[in-house]
């Protein structure tokens, strides 16, 4: 059983002002732990709005989503996007530090009891994803490969077991990106399943590829990596 | 305290109209556009103000608790829609909470500050109760506009991260409380400026009209701090409470931000 399935997602965006309305029918695709995936297609396809609407972050108009089973609507929506974890494509960090910003998960209600990491896991982190400045560092100040890598860190640092990364590598150089993809099949590895939209030429991390077309997901035209 | 009120006569009152005539000289002047409004301001401010006027005689002279009741109730129903179209930013359904809010700041203090420091005979004395009620509900129809425009504005510039942290699992108390934080601190400054100012730089309203009317200066400048204190508190409480009720209009029911798109 797929640790992550979506059945049969509609979804439809107006979207706001020049954007075109774009629509989803009928997407279903499972997502098994343990594996990594790529979600590609042309730009505007909805790669974005279907990452959005699998964090409950936007009104479904049909479908189901299941979490190792689960059905959605069992969980209340803060305890899904604390399990099924989106980051989106636009780094936005708090103000505040370094640490400041990985800490945020833990302000929330939804990881109240949880312990947070300490400075050295933090550390740990940042140094598998290259990222080489000081935890007391004003957010305001990092590079946006910097941010970018901030932010992706805060959502692994809290462990989800379902990763929705959104062209999270976009703002990096090759070599991050390389530690960045690295560092998400390590997290995987560990039993957590993940769904990445990229526009990069394939790093070899993905077991299976889907592709958005037309409104349709295709599944991948050949799984590349070690499937 | 009508001792040494001096009265303005009719032909001095519209004399006093060509006053109007500056804002309107410079509105032709600048290419404003604004005549039109600047006239339609002036005969209000003269219609509105002498209807008052008229029918707070009345009202003195035959208060019941009820009539005083339904006159201040009819005065927040008008702030209630003034401020409603006050605010620039697309938000809809901000009536009730506006008119809820300002029922319970404005009324509420004015009532605490007229039966608890005041004390007048009859307790329902229209002659103190409008016009404290009446500076209350003006000062927090404006604060709440403004809080409520700043609200929305913030919440709108902080899209990007409101997004982001709802991901991260916040509720959207959690994900707005920046911008909820940022516009009751805003919207308490102007009073504490007034509060400041007050005495030194200006002799605000109240304390003028009581020393033009004849009133010793010394009772006028009491009264004056009584109601400095009350605004402060009126518009805290309406700016807070007007926050609190409306900025889930920008969520969904499942807790994610509503961006344009999907409003």
């Amino acid at each position: 059983m797929p640790l992550f399935e979506a059945c049969d997602l509609s979804v439809a965006y107006v979207g706001g002002g020049d954007g075109a309305p774009v629509r989803l029918a009928g997407v279903s695709f499972g997502l098994e732990a343990g594996a990594v995936y790529d979600l590609t297609g042309p730009s505007g396809a909805g790669k974005s709005m279907l990452l959005r609407a699998c964090a409950r972050m936007m009104p479904l108009a049909a479908g189901r989503l299941l979490l190792d089973g689960t059905e959605g609507n069992a969980l209340t929506c803060q305890e899904w996007r604390r399990r099924v974890c989106l980051v989106p494509q636009r780094a936005s960090l708090v103000p505040g530090t370094v640490r400041d910003n990985l800490l945020v998960p833990w302000a929330l209600k939804v990881n109240r009891g949880r312990p947070a990491p300490s400075d050295a896991q933090l550390a740990q982190l940042m140094d598998a994803a290259l990222l080489d400045v000081p935890l007391d560092r004003d957010a305001a100040r990092l590079s946006g490969g910097q941010a970018a890598r901030v932010a992706l860190l805060r959502a692994f640092a809290t462990r989800p077991p379902v990763l929705l990364l959104d062209e999270v590598d976009a703002a990096l150089d090759d070599e991050s990106a390389r530690a960045v993809g690295a560092l998400t099949a390590s997290v995987a590895a560990e039993g957590a399943t993940c769904l990445r939209i990229r526009h990069r030429p394939p790093d070899g991390f993905a077991r299976g590829v889907f592709r958005l077309e037309g409104g349709r997901l295709r599944p991948g035209l050949g799984a590349e990596g070690d499937a | 305290m009508d001792g040494g009120v001096i009265d303005i006569g009719y032909p001095q009152l519209f004399a006093a109209s060509a006053l109007m005539l500056v804002a309107g000289f410079v509105s032709w002047k600048l290419e404003l556009g604004q005549e039109k409004s600047i006239a339609v301001a002036a005969v209000r401010a003269f219609v509105q103000l002498l209807a008052m006027g008229f029918l707070l005689v009345y009202l003195f002279r035959y208060q019941t608790w009820w009539l005083v009741a339904l006159v201040l109730l009819a005065m927040t129903l008008c702030a209630a829609q003034i401020a409603v179209s006050r605010v620039r930013n697309q938000v809809g359904g901000l009536w009730l909470p506006v008119f809820a809010t300002l029922l319970a700041s404005s009324m509420t203090i004015a009532f605490i500050v007229v039966e608890g420091v005041v004390q007048p005979d009859p307790w329902y004395s229209a002659r103190q109760l409008v016009p404290i009620a009446g500076m209350a509900l003006g000062n927090t129809m404006s604060a709440t506009a403004v809080a409520v425009d700043r609200l929305f504005a913030d919440l709108d510039a902080r899209s990007d991260e409101m997004f982001a942290l709802v991901a991260l699992g916040a509720t959207p108390r959690e994900a707005a409380f920046p911008s909820i934080k940022a516009a009751v601190g805003a919207g308490i400054l102007p009073t504490l400026a007034t509060m400041c100012a007050a005495g030194i730089v200006q002799i605000p309203g109240m304390m003028s009209g009581q020393i033009l009317a004849g009133a010793d200066p010394v009772v006028a400048a009491k009264y004056q701090i009584v109601v400095l204190l009350m605004m402060s508190a009126a518009t805290t409480l309406a700016i807070v409470m007007i926050s609190l009720l409306t900025f889930r209009k920008r969520f969904s029911r499942e807790g994610y931000f509503l961006d344009p798109g999907l409003r």
